[in-house]
Parts: structure tokens; C-alpha cells; sequence
């Protein structure tokens, strides 16, 4: 009877114009099976339809328009790891008012057909920081099974959304359909050629984007997968309204800009402020952003949760605790205080999204950093590793928009101002013992830039076990054998105030497994002392862009001291030079060159080793990868110790 | 008033000799109070928590956040958190908690959620506090106190005052290195034990070690009887009164519409006429057509659903799987049991410790021709005939029927039912070596391969696949013509066959090429770090491997050199390597043997021999030359 009333009544505020589209659509009555090609049934899991819709439905109860969202999708599942993919469902229920509907039903090999048991639809709040669910699991499924699902959920009304296309499976057909009927709207979609074309369903006018067989996003090496997957972006207004992209970022830059550029600072942060200049006057602008960013990460912590007080300053500064946002009011307030111009920039990670300063969308903008312009450099208020320096790896690469005290913005691109910001220089003096049984390597190491920002977080952040694994890998990787006869480091304080001081460690090690006997000959295998390099192993066509953490290089003075009564042979291995040249400016990008000299009893060793940009064109992927794989060539790399006769 | 206070509840706890100042956060106490009350024949339980803890630096403020985990067997109350200054004296309450639902990858649904809030104000020198009652709504679920925790603990304390009338169990585990100081107090109406542990260490993972539980100083607590009226009731005296509430469990179990259950049990062994072949036909499906889906849910995650449900549904947990196994195997006439267990990251035997803590799994088990064999159809690979790996050395409790049951131990599985035997041919092309290679995997063996490359390949081609799990040669090998047999016959061994290529392998120097045969380094990164070690070494089975490798002289060279045989003996691990050279053939035979579960603190300096003997005889080269 309720159920009656109730549909009813959703008649009644519908019927000034044509029922919305989610009403009428529906899944086949009768599912059957579809023809598959063999390469498909070879897969673990393949998306048949995946179709999404997204309505906007002008409401003449309130200013507002009525928003619902559909999605429809048909998967294959051909074996144990594609059930264990598909078969439970989870349903964000953020935003959502109401749900419509949720159904699911699995048609076996055999053509059995099991219905959900609406029953089995679980409810759970708040989970962790990701909002409330509707969770089911599929009933029914077996291998080579159909799972089908179906809901219509109205949301809050949201001027902007976002709907990623693409899975980690191939989808044989995926469809997006935009219905707006008489509001004013716009839409997007990246990384397809293909069209919307401009339609009407059930009267109302409409787009619709419909692709066939988007292959499987998978997940490369120097890549960001998820970033890349074909995706639609969109935007509806309330009835009469029209907004541009501009008046979209303007409003940003005013509402972000006015709570984040105080005119004059807190009187709140005072005691703070002299504490953390330790009453020094004659401080660089760098070295007193750098005791603020060391005072701020040293006394606040960032939490995540929906108390909305953590983006008030009075609350945050008696509490020391902050949202994202809320702690870019106290670096406002510091940096304010301290007379140190300052940018706010919003931006996103890139390894989730590619900000588009074409389109906004406000789901990418969820990283923030602050902008030293007199300096060239960035504070990253919520990432505990970095201080005042380049942009974190995660987000370099990405636009971002750059917001100035007077709330004018401008669009850029995040680069590494300093080239040769992140290097690592290794010195290494290696010995054998006299029955040529050991090696002994004694290292000098300096680490700079997002290399010695990493080291310190582990070093200063981790549990002991951490620690542990942390100076095994400081002290070389892959060598199984090896005993740390010595460790000392050096800069390893969290805060500091000199700007990309290295990270310094000194070490001796030794290894019995680097020494092969052969015969009364002795196989060394030099390579790797260099640690354990990554291989980039190719058979299928490369699907991403090259992008590496960040841009980076190594320089290697390896000196080995022969021991009496041997001669060293087999040295051309150590010999390498691959490079790969820009083709605009004909300067080498990223390189690997390893040479040798041999003087006396002492063969040293040179290599050096740089990746001058973090980014590359997946035309230039073979190029790319010969560097890259010389240096694990070079890994492989072994000489001979004969005894003199 | 109030500030003086707080200061004279720091001052025991400020006043101990051993300082921790290395440490970044330690705990100034971790005081539990449990509070048993009887009520007729209800029991009130509560349980005060009241801690304190130091940031001795600004290293790590993470630790200010907290959480307080509780599910439909308990609720947490009476929340009182601040966080003191010392230098300014000031206290800052806790004013926004938030309750989130836990969320475990592993665990579809779960009941679990937890109170969440973060200490304000913490930096060097701040002291947070925090006071809690948890209710403990069933009378089987006391839980444990650990005296240690992640970071030291000065002092560490836990309290039970119970009426005269009810009895308590109690035992300790891992506390001979420990001074604990127990005392028992009589009052007028009822007793008070309390243990207290002063000055603890901090206690952390460690790589390929038994779960914390085996190591960590803790104690379990759980209630035996009270007596009424002269009557006593039992709740947990002994693993019978576990076992009794087991079957009051079982009982809620749903047997609506089992003739479904029975019409495939039918089905799937209508041909077969042994009970042996019958009971793996049912198992073989089970494991074939349930998938795995883990509820938490209440007594709802101690009570199988129902047998037709489970089948409808084509998934379940452990117990709907033990559950509907029981139901078919019994019903095509195999006797069949449900039977609780713990996996061996549950360190207790229902002897010691009779409450609900001991197990954390379910299978079947049937008894065919007096042979016991034990079912779980969780692990999809297992075979027929052997428990799963996880579940070797732990006591299993067999339900008989609503009296009756018995306490059997799985079983560990000998190194000979897990092998693997690699056959390997090398030949040499242009100074490129090149491998043709046969791998035959059976018992936890393969199951080990089959459930990583179900569930761990990710993205990657089988080729892929390969060379970073077998790793053979070096991260260059290349793989070609791979193919599989009996990935999905459960009783055959699954043979992989592949081609390799390795460059920069053999080396050519002068007229003579060195070639190392060990291209599959098995166990060469098992040695154990001993810096700082507190923890056994655990492995999940025993095994064996053999190796036949088999190098093909060319034409134009004769054999120079063939490293001496090795070997390494040891009743738990072993190894030996002979060369044989026979015409244009030098052939290496290597035998690995596990023969153990674990590696105890004592035995790592013999463990470690025995890696670096093996490293050391994996380093040795053959050497041909021109003739």
C-alpha cells in the first residue's frame, strides 16, 4: 500500500513533462548468453555492456533540477580470479537522496537464471573515510556465468560530475548517455576519438557516447594507469543558467582565495612564530618558510574525518589538528606573519587524474600546495616526508591553478624547477680477502632531493622492522649474503633548514655471493654491486605514456683493488653507452654510460646515469626502455680474476 | 583541584628507573579493569580501560590518532580523552569522535566498527589519556590483555573483581622473560586478581615470522562456572561446556530445502560406488563451485547458513562450506563432521584455553575406512585427502553429535607429498644459453603456484609471470612456449614446460666459457637477519625439490672444469648437489629438502649455515673450453 502512494505521488511531480528515462529502461526480461570469441573466453573477466546514465530532470518544485544515475552493466566471468573480481558489488551511497532501484541476477553456463535476494542487500556507514555503501554479494555465479546489474539512484543535485569508462577488463560495448532535456550543459570525454552524438530520449534532449571493445587499462611500469582510463566528464546548470569555465575558476580562486590570503595574521600565531625563529632577525625568506613548514609538521597533525571544525583556525590552533584544507590557513597565517609572499595552488595527484584546466570538474581538485614565487618553490602542508622544496613526485607533471594574494589565478604546469634536484653519488672501494673468498665493499653515498625526502620519512617514521629493511636496502639490494660490517649516516633529521641538504651514509659491507670460483679463477660479478635494477619486460604493445616518479640521476665511482697474483680479463662488458636525445633540443634525456680504467692493481669503474625529464612519449618508448634496461645489463656484468702463471 | 590531580596520578608512573628515551612514544600505563557481576543467571561484564601515553619526541604524532574496535558482542562507553601539556600545564579535551565501520579487504561484511578521534595538541613532551568502559555482552568473550604492545609499556596491569560465586580460568603465554606480579585480594563480597607488569618492551612484526600471539606476554581470562543456589553452571570450565554452546549454535542452523543439496550430492556421485570417490567427488565440487565470500557478522559469524542457501547462492565462508559438505557427504553416506579449528596463527589448544578464542576457521571432517581426512573447501586448490596448509599442527574439534565429540590434531604433511621435480636441458647458442625446462609441481607445492598465478599475476603475461616468480637466471630470461598441464586436475601433478633464453649468462673469456647451472635459486634470500631477532621463523609446509640439469658440451669444446659435490645435512634441511659428466654431458643432480614448520631462535645459527652453505655451492661454475 505504502510502495502504491508512494509511486503515485513520484507520478504527480513528473508529470509536467515526460517521465524520466530510468522509469522506462530495463534489463532483457529473459537474459541469455552472449556469443563470445575465443581470445574473450580466454580472459578472466569481460565486460559485454556497461552503460551509465546520467539525468538531469528540471524540477519545477524547487530551483534545482532532479538528478538521477543509472548504471547497467552485463560482465563474463571465466574463471576464479574474474568471480573473484565481480561477485561483490559495492554502491556509493555519497550524494545519494534515495534508491531507486538495485537488482542483479547471474545466468549460469547451463542458462539458470539467480535472482538477488533483495534481502541480502547490506547497509554499511561510514566506512573508513569513503562514506556509506549499499553492499550485495552475486548470487548464483559460477565460471563461465553472466553477472548482470542494474540501479537507479537520484542524487543530490551537483552541478559536475565525473564517470571513468575503462576498467582493468576489456568491455566489449560501454555507453554514456547524458540527458539534460531543456538545461544548459556541457560534457567532455578523454582519451577517445569517438563523438557524443547529439539525440532525444523519451523527448528530452540528449548525448550519447557509445564505444566498442576498450581494451583492459593495465597497470605498466612508469605509468599512471588510472589516470589514463577513458573517462567522461560533465557539467549541468539550473534552469536558465549558463556558466562558462572562467566564471567557474573565478569563483574558486575568490571563495579559496578569500579564506586562504588573511590581510594580516592571527595574533594567535605569535608565541608560535617566536618560537620557531628562535629569535633570529637576519633568517633568508627560504630558511624562515622552511622553520615554518619543520614548526607546522612537527606540532599539527591532518585528520581526516567530518568534523567540520578542522577547517576554523581558532579550533585548529588550539587543537593542532587539521583538515587538508584547514592547515593551509595556519601556513597562510605563519607565512603571512613572516612577511613571505605566497601562492595557493590547487591540483590533483596524477596518478589518479590529469587536471584539465579546460573543464572543471571540483573532484580533481584535491591536492593543495603553496607556492613560494620569489623562491621557486613548493610546501606540501599535507605530506609529512617533504619540506620546503620541488613539488611532490606524485603531482609534478600535473597543471595546477596557482591563486595570488590578490585572488587573480593563472594555470601551470608543476615542473621540477632544479634539474638535478634528485641524485644519488656513490663512491665504492672494493677489496677481496686473501683466499678470494669475500668482498669488501666500503661505500660513501649522498642522496639529494625526493631520494634523501624518502630516506628521512623511513628512517624517522617507520617501525623497527622497517628500519631494519630500509638499511639493507641503504647498504645495497640483491646481495644475499651480504653482513654490514659497518653503518653511519649522516642529515638524517626530518626538519631541515638548509635547502636539499644530502642525505649522507657511509657503509661497509661484505659478500661472499659476489665471488664465483671457477676453477682457479675467480668470476666477480661487479654489477651488482649496483643493486638490484629494474628489467622492463615487453611482449604486448605498450599502453601508457612514460612516466617515471620523478626526474633523477646517478653517479658511480666504483675503485677495485686487484688482488696480488691475479689479472683482471673480460672488462668490455663494463663498456655501455645508450642514450636517448630530445628531438627538439637534440640534448641527451636520459642516459647510461659505463666505462673503465685500469692503473696498476686498481680498475675503477665509472657510470653515470640520468633521466633529465620524468615524462616521455610512448613513441618513445624503445628508446626509453634501452636506457633503462642497459642499467640492468649492466647488473649482469661479471670479470674474471685469473691467477698470473 | 582538578589540574592537581592529573599531576598526582603522573607521579607513579613518571618515577620508574628504566627510561626509554630512544623511544619516540611509549606507554605510561595500559590499565585494564574487568568487572564481573551476576545477576540471577545474567552476567553483567565491563571492562575500564585507562591509558596513558608519552610523545618523548615529535617524530611520530600519528600515534595520536585512536581507535576503540568494538562489534555486536560489545560497545564501548563513557569516553574520556585529553591530551596534558606538562610545560604549560594545560589540558585539552577530546571533543569530535566519530564512528566508522572497519572495512578489511579480506571480509566482505563485517560487524566490526570502531569510535575514532586523534589527540589534540600532541608534540614533544605531551601526555595523552584516555578512559573507557567496554561492555561485554556475552559471557564467552573475556578476551586477552597483552602486558606488551607495539611500543614499551611502563606499566601494564589488568584487574578482575568477581563475585565469590563465579569461577574464572585464567592463563599467561610467553611471560617466562617477564616479572609479573600477581596478587589475589578478598573483600567482603567477592575477589579481586590483579596482574601487573612494570617496564615492557615494545613488541613488532617481523619478516616470515608466527603471528605476534606466539611471542607477545599476554594473558587470556575466561569464566568457568558460578554457583546459585547451590547449583553450579558451567560456561567455560573445559572444552566440553565450548563444545555444548557450539551445538546450541549449530542448532540455529537452517536445514530448509536440503532435498536441493541432496539432488546434487546425488548427481555428482551417481556413477561413483566407494565412499573414498564419492566423498571427493563432493569435496571437488564444493571447492569448484562455492566461491569464498567472508561474513563477520555476530553469532551470525558462528553460525553456518544453511546448506540450500549456500548452494543457491554459490558462495560462503568457511563454515557455510563446512556446513554444506557435512550436509552432502553424510547424505551419499560418508561419515561427516563439522569441525572447529584454528589456523596457525592461533597459538592455543583447547586444553588450555576452552573459550572461543582458539579457533577461527571451520572444515569438515570425514571418516572414510578409518582413515580421517580433513576438508576445507575454502583453500580451492588443495586436494583431496590433505587439510590445508594453514590448518597442519592444530588441534581440530570434531563434532560427533549433541554429547559427544573429540579433539584430533591435522596432521603435518610430509616433505614427499610436496615436491617439485625440474627436469632442465642447456644448451649453448652463440654464447646465449638457452634452457628447455619441465616442472612438475604437486601437494602444497602446487597449490602455492596455482593460487599465485590465480590471484597475483595481476596484468602480467604468463611469460611475465614467470620470470619475476620463478626467477630462473637472471630478471633478462626470457620465456617462450609456456605451456600448463593439470592446472585444474587436482590429482595430477601440474607440469609447466617452457623454453628459456638468458643473455649475459655464460661468460666467454679466452677459450673458455663459465656457466652456472643453479639458475633456479631457491631458498638463497631465506637467511635470517640476526640483528635484533626475536621471533621463530615460520614456513608453511615441508617440502622437497629436485633438480636434474643437464648441459649439452658443444661441438668444438671439451669440459674443463666440474665443480666437487656438496652437500649439507641437517634432519630438518638439507641439501646435495653431485656432477656427473658423462660424453658430451655434464649433468647436475640437487636435492633441497624442508623437513620442518618452523625455525626456532636456537636453530638460526644453524639455519643460516645451511643458506650459506647452499649460496656457496650455488656459485659454482662449469667451465668448457676450445679444443
Amino acid at each position: 500500500m505504502i510502495k502504491k502512494t508512494l509511486i503515485a505521488l513520484l507520478l504527480i511531480t513528473s508529470s509536467t513533462s515526460f517521465a524520466q528515462h530510468f522509469r522506462t529502461y530495463d534489463w532483457a526480461e529473459q537474459p541469455e548468453l552472449h556469443e563470445l570469441s575465443a581470445d574473450e573466453l580466454k580472459a578472466s573477466s569481460i565486460g559485454i555492456l556497461n552503460k551509465h546514465i546520467v539525468e538531469y530532470a528540471a524540477n519545477i518544485m524547487s530551483p534545482s533540477p532532479k538528478c538521477y544515475e543509472t548504471e547497467h552493466t552485463i560482465i563474463r566471468v571465466n574463471d576464479d580470479k574474474g568471480i573473484a573480481r565481480h561477485n561483490t558489488v559495492y554502491i556509493p551511497m555519497y550524494e545519494v537522496k534515495k534508491v531507486i532501484d538495485i537488482k542483479a541476477r547471474t545466468i549460469n553456463a547451463n542458462g539458470k537464471v539467480t535472482l538477488l535476494n533483495q534481502d541480502n542487500i547490506k547497509e554499511v556507514k561510514n566506512v573508513e573515510e569513503y562514506g556509506d555503501f549499499k553492499i550485495f554479494a552475486i548470487e548464483g555465479v559460477e565460471k563461465n556465468s553472466e553477472i548482470e546489474v542494474l540501479y537507479t539512484v537520484e542524487k543530490e543535485f551537483d552541478m559536475y560530475g565525473s564517470q571513468t569508462i575503462q576498467n582493468e577488463y576489456k568491455i566489449k560495448e560501454a555507453q554514456f548517455i547524458f540527458i539534460t532535456g531543456k538545461l544548459n550543459s556541457n560534457i567532455k570525454a578523454y582519451r577517445t576519438n569517438v563523438n557524443f552524438t547529439d539525440t532525444t530520449i523519451d523527448g528530452h534532449i540528449a548525448k550519447s557516447l557509445t564505444l566498442k571493445d576498450i581494451p583492459a587499462m593495465i597497470d605498466e611500469e612508469y605509468s599512471t594507469p588510472n589516470a589514463n582510463k577513458v573517462s567522461v566528464v560533465y557539467q549541468c546548470f539550473p534552469s536558465g543558467q549558463d556558466l562558462t569555465q572562467d566564471m567557474f575558476w573565478n569563483n574558486v580562486s575568490n571563495n579559496v582565495g578569500y579564506k586562504l590570503f588573511p590581510e594580516k595574521a592571527s595574533s594567535k600565531v605569535d608565541e608560535d612564530i617566536a618560537s620557531l625563529l628562535e629569535g633570529k632577525t637576519d633568517l633568508s625568506t627560504y630558511e624562515k618558510a622552511a622553520r615554518v613548514d619543520n614548526f607546522i609538521k612537527s606540532n599539527f597533525n591532518i585528520v581526516k574525518n567530518n568534523n567540520e571544525e578542522l577547517s576554523d583556525l581558532d579550533y585548529i590552533l588550539k587543537n593542532r589538528s587539521a583538515s587538508d584544507f584547514g592547515i593551509l590557513k595556519v601556513y597562510a597565517n605563519y607565512l603571512k606573519a613572516l612577511d613571505i609572499e605566497f601562492e595557493m595552488v590547487v591540483t590533483s595527484n596524477r596518478f589518479t587524474n590529469k587536471f584539465d584546466p579546460d573543464f572543471f570538474v571540483p573532484g580533481m581538485l584535491r591536492d593543495f600546495l603553496i607556492y613560494l614565487p620569489t623562491e621557486h618553490k613548493y610546501i606540501a602542508p599535507d605530506r609529512i616526508e617533504y619540506r620546503v622544496g620541488e613539488a611532490p613526485f606524485n603531482i609534478l607533471g600535473n597543471y595546477g591553478l596557482f591563486i595570488k594574494s590578490d585572488l587573480s589565478h593563472y594555470f601551470s604546469k608543476i615542473t621540477q624547477e632544479d634539474p638535478n634536484y634528485s641524485v644519488v653519488n656513490r663512491n665504492l672501494e672494493i677489496a677481496f680477502d686473501d683466499a678470494i673468498e669475500s668482498a669488501t665493499l666500503k661505500g660513501y653515498q649522498e642522496y639529494t632531493g625526493h631520494w634523501s625526502a624518502t630516506n628521512r620519512a623511513v628512517l624517522n617514521l617507520t617501525t623497527e622492522q622497517g628500519i631494519k629493511e630500509f638499511k639493507d636496502y641503504l647498504t645495497g639490494s640483491g646481495l644475499e649474503d651480504k653482513v654490514i660490517v659497518s653503518y653511519e649516516d649522516e642529515n638524517t633529521e626530518i626538519n631541515q633548514t638548509q635547502y636539499n641538504l644530502p642525505f649522507i651514509v657511509r657503509s661497509t659491507i661484505t659478500s661472499e655471493s659476489l665471488l664465483e670460483d671457477a676453477g682457479d679463477s675467480y668470476l666477480f660479478q661487479v654489477g651488482k654491486v649496483i643493486g638490484t635494477q629494474s628489467e622492463l619486460y615487453q611482449e604486448t604493445e605498450r599502453v601508457n605514456p612514460i612516466e617515471m616518479q620523478y626526474p633523477n640521476e646517478y653517479n658511480y665511482n666504483i675503485t677495485i683493488t686487484i688482488p696480488e697474483g691475479y689479472t683482471v680479463e673480460g672488462l668490455k662488458a663494463l663498456n655501455i653507452d645508450k642514450s636517448f636525445k630530445s628531438r627538439t633540443t637534440n640534448q641527451k634525456l636520459c642516459k647510461f654510460e659505463s666505462g673503465y680504467t685500469l692503473k696498476g692493481n686498481k680498475l675503477v669503474i665509472t657510470i653515470q646515469e640520468f633521466y633529465k625529464v620524468n615524462e616521455y612519449d610512448i613513441n618513445d618508448y624503445e628508446a626509453f626502455r634501452t636506457v633503462i634496461n642497459a642499467a640492468s645489463d649492466f647488473n649482469k656484468a661479471s670479470i674474471l680474476l685469473k691467477a698470473i702463471e | 583541584m582538578k589540574k592537581a590531580l592529573i599531576i598526582l596520578l603522573l607521579i607513579p608512573f613518571l618515577s620508574f628507573s628504566q627510561d626509554f628515551s630512544d623511544e619516540d612514544y611509549i606507554y605510561l600505563k595500559r590499565h585494564e579493569h574487568l568487572k564481573i557481576e551476576l545477576n540471577n543467571d545474567s552476567f553483567n561484564i565491563t571492562k575500564n580501560v585507562s591509558e596513558q601515553a608519552e610523545f618523548l619526541t615529535s617524530k611520530k604524532l600519528y600515534f595520536a590518532n585512536e581507535a576503540m574496535h568494538f562489534d555486536s558482542f560489545t560497545s564501548i562507553e563513557d569516553i574520556d580523552a585529553y591530551t596534558y601539556i606538562p610545560s604549560t600545564n594545560k589540558k585539552i579535551k577530546v571533543d569530535y569522535i566519530e564512528t566508522k565501520r572497519d572495512f578489511d579487504n579480506g571480509v566482505f561484511y563485517s560487524d566490526q566498527e570502531s569510535k575514532n578521534f586523534i589527540f589534540p595538541a600532541v608534540t614533544k613532551g605531551a601526555i595523552t589519556n584516555l578512559n573507557y568502559v567496554e561492555v561485554i555482552k556475552d559471557p564467552h568473550f573475556l578476551g586477552l590483555f597483552r602486558f606488551a604492545t607495539y611500543v614499551p609499556t611502563k606499566s601494564a596491569q589488568l584487574s578482575i573483581e568477581l563475585p565469590k560465586n563465579v569461577t574464572i580460568g585464567y592463563i599467561d603465554f610467553n611471560t617466562k622473560d617477564i616479572a609479573i606480579d600477581f596478587k589475589k585480594e578478598e573483600s567482603k563480597n567477592g575477589l579481586t586478581y590483579t596482574w601487573t607488569v612494570n617496564n615492557i618492551e615494545g613488541f613488532q612484526g617481523e619478516e616470515d615470522s608466527e603471528d605476534m600471539l606466539h611471542y607477545i606476554p599476554h594473558i587470556i581470562v575466561y569464566i568457568k562456572s558460578y554457583e546459585q543456589n547451590g547449583k553450579t553452571t558451567n560456561i567455560l570450565n573445559d572444552v566440553s561446556d565450548l563444545y555444548k554452546w557450539y551445538t546450541t549454535l549449530v542448532d540455529q542452523i537452517d536445514k530448509n530445502a536440503l532435498e536441493n543439496v541432496y539432488a546434487i550430492a546425488d548427481d555428482i556421485t551417481k556413477t561413483l560406488t566407494t565412499k573414498h570417490d564419492k566423498a571427493e567427488a563432493v569435496f571437488n565440487w564444493v571447492q569448484n563451485n562455492i566461491t569464498y565470500v567472508a561474513f563477520e557478522d555476530g553469532l551470525g559469524g558462528f553460525v553456518p547458513r544453511g546448506a540450500a542457501s549456500v548452494c543457491d547462492k554459490r558462495y560462503g565462508d568457511c563454515k557455510d562450506m563446512a556446513n554444506l559438505l557435512y550436509e552432502m557427504l553424510n547424505h551419499v553416506g560418508v561419515e561427516a563432521h563439522r569441525t572447529w579449528i584454528g589456523t596457525r596463527n592461533r597459538a592455543y589448544s583447547y586444553f588450555d584455553v576452552p573459550t572461543p578464542m582458539v579457533d577461527n576457521h571451520m572444515i569438515t571432517t570425514a571418516i572414510i575406512e578409518k582413515d580421517t581426512i580433513f576438508l576445507d573447501a575454502t583453500d580451492s586448490y588443495v586436494p583431496f585427502g590433505m587439510p590445508s596448509a594453514f590448518t597442519q599442527t592444530k588441534e581440530a574439534l570434531m563434532g560427533i553429535d549433541a554429547n559427544n565429540y573429540k579433539v584430533i590434531k591435522v596432521p603435518i604433511q610430509d616433505s614427499n607429498k610436496n615436491v617439485s621435480t625440474i627436469n632442465s636441458t642447456f644448451t649453448l647458442e652463440n654464447g646465449s644459453i638457452k634452457v628447455s625446462e619441465s616442472r612438475a609441481l604437486v601437494g602444497y607445492e602446487k597449490v602455492e603456484f596455482v593460487s599465485d598465478y590465480t590471484y597475483k599475476k595481476g596484468d602480467k603475461t604468463d611469460e611475465e609471470f614467470l620470470n619475476t616468480t620463478l626467477a630462473l637466471g637472471n630478471n633478462k630470461t626470457k620465456y617462450t612456449a609456456f605451456t600448463k598441464t593439470n592446472l585444474d586436475n587436482k590429482n595430477s601433478a601440474l607440469v609447466l614446460d617452457y623454453e628459456l633464453s638468458i643473455d649475459n649468462y655464460a661468460k666467454t673469456i679466452g677459450d673458455k666459457i663459465y656457466m652456472n647451472l643453479n639458475i633456479d635459486r631457491s631458498l638463497a634470500n631465506s637467511n635470517i637477519n640476526l640483528e635484533g631477532r626475536k621471533y621463530s621463523k615460520k614456513i608453511d609446509y615441508k617440502f622437497n625439490k629436485h633438480f636434474t640439469s643437464t648441459f649439452q658440451i658443444p661441438e668444438g669444446y671439451k669440459m674443463n672444469y666440474v665443480p666437487k659435490d656438496l652437500k649439507f645435512e641437517h634432519p630438518n634441511y638439507s641439501y646435495a648437489i653431485t656432477y656427473t659428466v658423462k660424453d658430451n654431458l655434464i649433468i647436475q643432480n640437487k636435492t633441497i629438502t624442508i623437513n620442518t614448520l618452523s625455525i626456532k631462535n636456537d636453530e638460526f645459527e644453524s639455519w643460516n649455515s645451511f643458506i650459506k652453505s647452499l649460496i656457496k655451492a650455488y656459485k659454482k661454475s662449469i667451465i668448457i673450453e676450445k679444443i
